[in-house]
């Protein structure tokens, strides 16, 4: 959704409208994560009145879908894909494999045992 | 001879020109407080006390047992590695605290062996990793700290396996590797402040592609609750700053009821003037 995406361009890796998407689903996540938070502490709360309760449930589903965790997805940094994507270099395998052979990941040798 | 390090190579083949040759005669009453020779153990003393004469003539001193038994005392290791320099630098005498370089760091005993700091070195090469620990050692040494290590720690191994190219080729797969070496360097009965100067000192001359990490250990009288109460007060102060950097906002006081049905009404005017 575009109220969520940044007016000037904030992103430093490979750019694509997926990539800038789901950047502003995390910054949406985490503007909105105290009251989200908040929300769940309200529903859960068994010492609370249930028409609060009640009420919280109805707003957390009310929140935009922007602002759940689970939309956040790993990207690619360097072709933003979405499948395959290592969490430890944020690349996919093939971009991975590339930049290891390159040696540009400090440590990562070819392996054999 | 030990081989050489590589900064001290061109000097001591007599490639770069000397200043000055030293000729020194120094006799127990002189004063020779070098930084090897600052030492709290008895040898120390029965090495000052003999005369030592450094003339350009010495190499026929030198025996060949002198050379290849090595003696259990660091400083007499250190007045060899001299010695066998003198030749090779024309007379000039190596300083001592540049002799302790040739040989393995001199540590000093702890008198408790209560521990105050573990060093964790992590790296993924073997040599400069084996170089910081040296180096951390010796700087050990000469602030006074007794330093025990390297502990070698157990290998971090990460692997990974690709497919060598789009997934139709599956059978063809190609492994990586990263092996994370540690050591660990324990200080025992330092005192906090020289540990935290040491540590410093270690982050300032910090080695490329070497992380290091520490755990530091204090302790105060009993009471420490009460002390750690009183101690938060300032260190808030201090950290309001800081909070601003690890994204930490300040967060709605939703303490009680009365605050929750506040939130909650102006959640609702928010979520509905945001449809």
């Amino acid at each position: 959704m575009s109220m969520f995406r940044a007016k000037k361009l904030d992103l430093g890796c490979f750019v694509n409208i997926k990539t800038i998407r789901d950047h502003s689903k995390r910054k949406a996540f985490e503007a909105f994560e105290t009251q989200r938070q908040a929300l769940r502490y309200v529903i859960r709360n068994q010492t609370l009145p249930a028409r609060t309760r009640a009420e919280a449930q109805l707003q957390l589903t009310q929140m935009h879908c922007y602002t759940r965790p689970t939309q956040i997805r790993n990207r690619c940094i360097l072709g933003g894909k979405g499948r395959g994507v290592l969490r430890d270099f944020k690349m996919t395998r093939y971009n991975f494999r590339m930049q290891a052979l390159d040696g540009n990941l400090p440590g990562v040798k070819k392996a054999s045992w | 001879m030990p081989p050489l390090i590589r900064p001290l190579r061109p000097l001591l083949q007599k490639r770069l020109p000397l200043a000055t040759v030293l000729r020194a005669s120094i006799s127990s009453s002189g004063q020779l407080r070098t930084h090897a020779s600052v030492n709290d153990e008895p040898g120390s003393e029965a090495w000052s006390q003999q005369p030592v004469t450094l003339e350009a003539a010495t190499p026929q001193t030198i025996t060949p047992e002198t050379i290849t038994t090595p003696s259990a005392n660091p400083e007499d290791e250190i007045e060899r590695v001299i010695q066998e320099s003198l030749p090779k630098t024309g007379g000039a005498r190596m300083p001592r605290s540049l002799a302790a370089l040739y040989l393995k760091p001199l540590r000093r005993q702890a008198e408790y062996g209560v521990p105050s700091c573990d060093l964790q070195l992590r790296s993924y090469t073997l040599r400069n990793l084996e170089f910081f620990c040296d180096f951390a050692l010796r700087a050990a040494y000469y602030l006074g700290l007794p330093a025990y290590g390297p502990v070698p720690l157990p290998r971090m191994t990460e692997r990974w396996t690709v497919p060598r190219s789009s997934f139709i080729y599956k059978k063809s797969q190609e492994n990586f590797e990263r092996i994370t070496l540690r050591r660990l360097i324990q200080i025992r009965d330092g005192h906090p402040d020289t540990v935290q100067v040491w540590l410093a000192f270690l982050q300032k001359h910090a080695y490329y592609g070497i992380g290091m990490k520490a755990n530091v250990w204090e302790f105060s009288k009993l009471g420490v609750g009460k002390a750690m109460d009183e101690s938060v007060k300032e260190v808030e102060g201090l950290l309001k700053d800081k909070w601003e950097h690890l994204g930490e906002k300040p967060r709605p006081e939703n303490d009680t009821v009365e605050k929750i049905q506040e939130f909650l009404d102006k959640e609702r005017i928010r979520l509905s003037h945001g449809r």
